[in-house]
């Protein structure tokens, strides 16, 4: 293996890294150098230490040092919890790289033609991973340094940190493993047929993002440390908990158990790795996939779509929609958000520790269910419409040379966006009911003011969107400026709380003046409300909508 | 509403990009019928001038008149006759080649009928059948054209405006794209055609127009051409080189290989 190719390799890819992702924010000479995540590590680092300092005082009782159970459950539970949790980041944030990258991109890589070994590729890959999200290693030790510390704990921290730089490689490496996996699994899925490749793809990123929000709920987190520290028999046979099982048996005192861990850890990665390099020699370069749709070699017939009053144009702008969204890897994810968010949503509930009492299910405040609900679900119709228009990309003179009108356009964006997030409202409707025992009123009352909140959110996406579109069609494409999201977080929060005042109010009469105004009334107010709303949003849309179609951008 | 005169009339045409001057002060016309070959270097404003007649840009000044429409007050009537096949066209590559003619077809209001028959011989004379079912993503560069190029004729368009259509494509269908636009031409279509490949240009187009720096060169006729670069019985390959200015070629060439 030749080192200079190895961290030459891994610098290109950094690099890659940071231009395709931070490009209009920050000026491009710093961007070009790989020393601005060492950076942002450090200011991380010293952040967490306060943090770590802050979280120290707080559980000690009149500034006195903090020891005995909670000191041990502390740290038990932070310095047990690093390892598991970079394991798991690592090799997620890995993978929604690999997730978000456009098909396009990746079989005009140029280490496809250079003479670089499956060894180096892999090593040069995995060292770019690990480095790029340094910030988050640096955060976890920021965090536990004063924790030991102030616990009387040096020592475990000083065990921490090989271990937890033992876990980033070995999600860095999975990562690489996954890789591989993915190029021999599109290969296998195209024999298949194009809907499987399709389907399969839609439900993996699905799965990634359920994934990645319960690895970022705590609650979730604290339980499973728990439950390897009660039953450590069990987990020992699982071997991502090996790393902290290494330092949690350290902190129990029992040395042997710890480097038995820590030696099976070593074993862990190196087996990996052996993997990861193997796979990469198998399959080594991505090629786009020679997709077959049984029955898309003829052309379509009148669709059933013109029963609800839908113009042949109009059914084939809404057809384009549905295939692009459900076919380019880098969109699909944007369509799972708001169909997902619900359940996201809904984890805390879910996972929240089960009462003591055996009375049955409490029942949710309506008000409380139907706020978190629909704001999460305007927010992925927000970002769904936002993007919709930066995701044309260069393709868009396909629309601009076509007897296309903006209204057409805008209509056909807001359509899909409607269809999704309805996939999403209704999963919130099914969430609500099964597990948080929602009364169907209530749901009725959900469902149809979350029909108007979709339009209303996502028409503001599409105006925000189609004045600060993104067409580059870099490896990871963005769709939409860096100010346009941030304009469009703010204004699209602005117009639910708008939305949600009605409810806000009505809570704050019966909390304070016991005056009890009927929830059909209340719902159907703030329906109105994102009626309106909905309706100067779409107006706003189509003026820069237009600009972009007779001015395509250079 | 159309008129009768040139089917395309452009009048004083600029077109500027911040400090770039991509059109300046361009007066054009073709007939209806003619095929018109736009000629120059790299970066001489051919795809930029394709662009604004089409609508995909505006004028900074100047007007453009298609079969009498005028580019700024109805887009919408010229993208109706008008098809257009871009330099190196990016189509969607998550449709498969017949989705794509499906949905240019419909958005261009064809009936199923019609639809069916006119991409079942397109896809057909142009040998792509067999791989109308793969998505574009796995099309080669050739292949890709002749979807753009079966795009713009589907509707069969009135005026065709064609940015070096031939890129890519193989003998067989570079040949039968030309006789296409010779019997489109016939038909009554009027064609703007570019290219980089003279012998193409003069053996297709009925007059030739040379861009340079954004300007109009020279116009006519290849006989009129060589005629106004004092070359007559020249190839137009030296006529023009000579109207762009492009001189010792041969020492550049030299220099290179030593």
């Amino acid at each position: 293996m030749r080192l200079a190719v190895l961290f030459k390799f891994a610098k290109v890819l950094m690099i890659s890294r940071l231009r395709s992702t931070r490009r209009s924010i920050v000026s491009r000479s710093i961007t070009s150098r790989p020393i601005l995540i060492g950076l942002i590590g450090i200011v991380l680092f010293v952040a967490a230490l306060l943090f770590g300092y802050l979280t120290t005082v707080f559980l000690s009782s009149g500034g006195a040092p903090l020891t005995g159970p909670v000191a041990h459950q502390l740290v038990v539970t932070i310095f047990g919890g690093v390892p598991l949790f970079l394991v798991g980041f690592y090799f997620t944030m890995g993978l929604l790289w690999e997730v978000n990258a456009s098909t396009e991109a990746e079989s005009t890589d140029a280490i496809n033609w250079l003479p670089i070994t499956p060894g180096e590729y892999v090593a040069a890959s995995a060292l770019s991973t690990g480095y790029t999200y340094s910030p988050l290693l640096m955060v976890a030790f920021g965090y536990a340094l004063p924790i030991g510390i102030l616990t009387g704990n040096l020592a475990g921290f000083l065990v921490l940190v090989p271990i937890a730089l033992l876990s980033t490689s070995v999600g860095s490496v999975s990562v690489e493993i996954l890789r591989s996996a993915l190029a021999s699994a599109s290969t296998a899925f195209n024999k298949l047929g194009g809907r499987i490749t399709v389907i399969m793809r839609i439900l993996g990123i699905i799965l990634i993002l359920l994934v990645t929000q319960l690895l970022f709920s705590g609650v979730f987190l604290i339980q499973i440390i728990s439950s390897l520290v009660g039953t450590a028999a069990a987990a020992s046979f699982v071997p991502v908990f090996w790393p902290t099982l290494a330092i949690t048996k350290l902190l129990q005192s029992d040395f042997l158990g710890s480097a038995g861990f820590l030696g099976l850890s070593i074993a862990l990665f190196l087996l990996l790795s052996y993997i990861a390099l193997s796979l990469r020699a198998k399959y080594w370069a991505v090629t786009p996939g020679a997709i077959h749709f049984a029955g898309a070699g003829s052309v379509s017939g009148p669709s059933r779509l013109g029963y609800l009053g839908l113009s042949s144009p109009s059914i084939a702008m809404l057809k384009r929609e549905i295939r692009s969204a459900t076919r380019r890897k880098e969109v699909v994810r944007l369509m799972a958000i708001p169909i997902i968010m619900p359940i996201m949503i809904s984890f805390p509930a879910i996972f929240s520790p089960a009462p003591s009492s055996t009375s049955g299910p409490a029942q949710i405040d309506p008000i409380f269910l139907v706020i978190p609900f629909l704001f999460g679900i305007g927010l992925g119709s927000l970002f769904l419409g936002m993007t919709s228009i930066g995701q044309e990309g260069r393709r868009l003179w396909n629309i601009s040379a076509l007897p296309v009108s903006a209204n057409m356009l805008v209509k056909s964006k807001l359509l899909f966006t409607f269809l999704v997030s309805s996939i999403g409202l209704g999963l919130g409707a099914v969430v609500s009911a099964l597990l948080l025992h929602a009364s169907i009123f209530v749901i009725l009352g959900f469902l149809g003011l979350g029909f108007v909140v979709i339009l209303a959110e996502a028409s503001l996406g599409i105006a925000v969107g189609s004045r600060f579109p993104d067409f580059s069609d870099g490896p990871r494409p963005r769709f939409v400026t860096v100010v346009g999201s941030i304009i469009g977080a703010v204004l699209g929060i602005v117009e639910m709380a708008i939305m949600a005042l009605p409810l806000i109010l009505s809570l704050i009469l019966r909390t304070f003046l016991s005056i009890l105004l009927p929830l059909q009334f209340v719902l159907a107010l703030s329906g109105a409300v994102a009626g309106l709303l909905a309706w100067i949003a779409y107006s706003m849309s189509i003026k820069p909508v237009e600009s972009i179609l007779s001015e395509l951008p250079n | 509403m159309a008129t009768f005169g040139p089917a395309i009339d452009v009048s004083h045409l600029g077109k500027v990009y911040g400090p770039t001057v991509a059109l300046n002060d361009v007066t054009l016309s073709v007939n209806t019928g003619e095929v018109r070959g736009l000629l120059g270097p790299n970066g001489s404003g051919k795809s930029s001038l394709m662009k604004t007649i089409m609508g995909l840009t505006k004028p900074s000044y100047g007007s453009i008149q298609v079969l009498g429409y005028d580019v700024r007050a109805s887009p919408m009537d010229i993208k109706k006759i008008v098809g257009y096949v871009p330099e190196s066209p990016r189509l969607y590559e998550f449709l498969t080649a017949t989705e794509y003619l499906d949905f240019i077809a419909d958005v261009r209001g064809l009936p199923y009928e019609q639809k069916k028959e006119r991409i079942a011989r397109f896809v057909d004379a142009l040998d792509l059948e067999g791989k109308q079912g793969d998505m574009i993503s796995s099309y080669s560069q050739g292949m890709k054209q002749k979807v753009a190029i079966i795009g713009a004729l589907l509707h069969r368009p009135r005026v065709l405006l064609m940015d070096e259509p031939l890129n890519g494509l193989d003998p067989k269908s570079a040949r039968l794209v030309k006789e296409l636009i010779h019997g489109f031409a016939k038909e009554g279509v009027s064609v703007i055609f570019s290219t980089h490949i003279l012998e193409i240009a003069e053996a297709i187009c009925d007059k030739l127009t040379i861009l340079q720096s954004g300007k109009i060169l020279a116009e006519g006729t290849s006989k009129d051409l060589r005629e106004n670069a004092g070359l007559p019985g020249s190839g137009l390959e030296d006529v023009f080189l000579k109207l762009t200015g492009t001189k010792g070629v041969e020492d550049i060439v030299e220099a290179l290989i030593r």
